[in-house]
């Protein structure tokens, strides 16, 4: 390849590059500027860098709370949905159980359909169960929607492991629950990842679902509170860019640790 | 050696053709979890959404009249319905060529994997990760008509009379918010199709280059068949997404201005949540429910074909 050609390759790269990566960089630069220079000049520097702003946000703009609520929601919904899509998915992927075909229908359902087209009735639900406005109200919709695409991510990852070893231990006289859990489980560890991950970045990211069953003050993780930051300060811009900082460090620091697993992961999600 | 070798697996077929009794029993304990919980808070409301679209419940009331088909009566001579339907058909179309235009001219330049391929897909792939409610505020900015760098960049470069309040601007912020949509999902299609050209046959390509075919022919006649399943899997996907897209919009719009922006989804939430007509955002969500169906099934005949 000539000299120009690769010269005009790697020009489109990186042209796109920063297309991605420029919006981030400008409002994790706000965060450091006050609210005038943001309007006076979007490009401009600061006079001087207002680190303060970071922690006025966590404070003032409680957004220190706000991801506090998206932790417990995380540190809730993810190990459940994890534990329950292993054991269905074991039970679907390996054990051959009449009506096998059916259950595992009715889980592909839900990975087909929008949350859209059971947020109407599963919202009167939570509500009638009592636990509207509750932490356990944006907990429980949540897991029982990952369900969905765990058990067949889990599933398919049981019905790919070979059935030798586990036969073997059962011969040498290993319980069923002894050759899930020291056998199976451990076996199954890249799959088990991968939906931790996944799971991890779609509670992390949940929008609607709080909108829906979050809508205490109180109760709002680090998505719906920017949000409703936005709508009542809508001109504390910095105050906004600092937010939006805080929300995507996390997430963004964990995908580039763990990137090999939010890219195949994702990649598993979109070819079910 | 060969006899302990092959001694588990004989046994296996004695004591697990469709699993041992107590192993059965077992399994279906392993399914109550997560059966349970996925029954009540998802098949039970899709179940219901089905019923609550026949009655013209409003969400308070204790009881639920009955009205038999009126609410799909009254779907078809809604024309704000039509409208968001229209959009999100704009939406799909769109949406789906500008996506697949992007992320298959990128993964066609890193296609040798030159240096530094792995920095720009974990770049190209980075908006991906990020919470729906960043997108919007960061393009919500871009767009701004005071501070917004869209603006300036037009003002920059002679083009003042370009500018203008893109969200707030009826005949543009659709696209305003599709871009937007766009940007966020386009590293996942050019993952999946850097995927796929790593599995694409260099000689047939060398081939066709040896009987004279300039580089387009290539692309189109060699590269592009080899990579069809891969197409239509991001086809699918769009179309899925497109059809059910929510959060980008509500973020940044909430369906305006003018219901300039309205989709099937965000009308579907005003109806039911913000307007309290209950009976018909279940019928609303129907037409959703129904064309995920029909385009996810619909997929898995293409593939089964295939």
């Amino acid at each position: 390849m000539t000299i120009t050609v690769k010269t005009a390759r790697y020009l489109i790269l990186l042209l796109f590059a920063l297309l991605f990566v420029m919006p981030f960089l400008w409002i994790w630069f706000s965060a450091l500027k006050s609210t005038a220079e943001i309007n006076q000049d979007p490009f401009g520097v600061p006079a001087t860098l207002h680190w303060e702003n970071l922690a006025e946000a966590w404070t003032t703009g409680r957004f220190g709370s706000y991801i506090g609520n998206s932790v417990l929601y995380a540190a809730f919904v993810v190990p459940l949905v994890t534990a329950f899509s292993c054991l269905a998915g074991y039970a679907l992927g390996t054990r051959r159980l009449p009506g096998e075909r059916l259950i595992f229908g009715a889980f592909l359902v839900g990975i087909m359909i929008p949350f859209q087209s059971i947020m109407i009735p599963q919202y009167y639900l939570v509500r009638d169960l009592g636990i509207l406005g509750t932490y356990w109200g944006v907990i429980v919709p949540s897991v029982a929607l990952g369900l969905a695409f765990g058990v067949f991510l889990m599933r398919a990852f049981f019905r790919g492991l070979p059935e030798e070893i586990s036969n073997a231990a059962r011969i040498d006289g290993a319980s069923e629950w002894r050759v899930f859990t020291r056998i199976i489980l451990p076996l199954a560890r890249p799959g088990i990842i991968t939906l931790v991950v996944l799971q991890f970045m779609f509670t992390w990211n949940m929008f609607l679902i709080p909108l829906l069953y979050g809508q205490d003050e109180g109760l709002r993780p680090i998505s719906t509170g920017i949000m409703f930051f936005v709508g009542e300060y809508s001109v504390d811009r910095s105050m906004i860019a600092a937010g939006v900082t805080l929300a995507s460090i996390p997430i963004i620091a964990l995908y580039l640790l763990l990137q090999r697993h939010f890219i195949q992961g994702m990649t598993a999600g979109a070819l079910k | 050696m060969t006899l302990t070798l092959t001694r588990p697996r004989s046994v296996a077929r004695q004591v697990l053709p469709g699993g041992p009794p107590q192993g059965r029993t077992l399994g279906y304990l392993f399914l109550v979890p997560a059966g349970l919980l996925y029954a009540g808070f998802v098949l039970w409301p899709l179940a219901q959404s089905l019923y609550l679209s026949l009655t013209d419940w409003d969400g308070a009331s204790p009881d639920r009249r009955f009205v038999g088909l009126a609410n799909f009566r009254r779907l078809l001579g809604d024309d704000l319905f039509w409208r968001s339907l229209g959009h999100n058909l704009i939406w799909v179309v769109v949406g789906t060529a500008l996506t697949m235009g992007v992320a298959l001219l990128l993964a066609m330049l890193v296609w040798s994997r030159p240096r530094g391929f792995t920095a720009l897909r974990t770049i190209y792939f980075m908006p991906q990760v990020l919470p729906a409610i960043i997108v919007g505020i960061v393009w919500s900015w871009i767009y701004n008509p005071a501070f917004g760098i869209l603006n300036r960049a037009l003002e920059a470069v002679g083009l003042e009379s370009w500018t203008r309040g893109w969200l707030g601007d009826p005949s543009f912020a659709l696209y305003a918010v599709l871009l937007a949509s766009v940007w966020a999902t386009v590293g996942l299609a050019f993952v999946i199709f850097t995927a796929a050209l790593h599995n694409v046959d260099t000689d047939l390509i060398d081939a066709a280059r040896v009987d004279g075919a300039n580089g387009w022919q290539r692309f189109r006649h060699v590269v592009i068949p080899q990579l069809s399943n891969a197409i239509t899997l991001v086809v699918v996907l769009l179309l899925v997404h497109g059809f059910q897209a929510f959060d980008h919009v509500w973020i940044m719009t909430k369906g305006g201005p003018d219901d300039a922006t309205q989709l099937i989804a965000t009308y579907t939430y005003q109806k039911a949540f913000m307007e309290n007509e209950v009976g018909y955002g279940a019928t609303l969500s129907l037409v959703l429910t129904a064309i995920s169906l029909l385009v996810s099934i619909a997929v898995v005949r293409v593939r089964e074909r295939a």
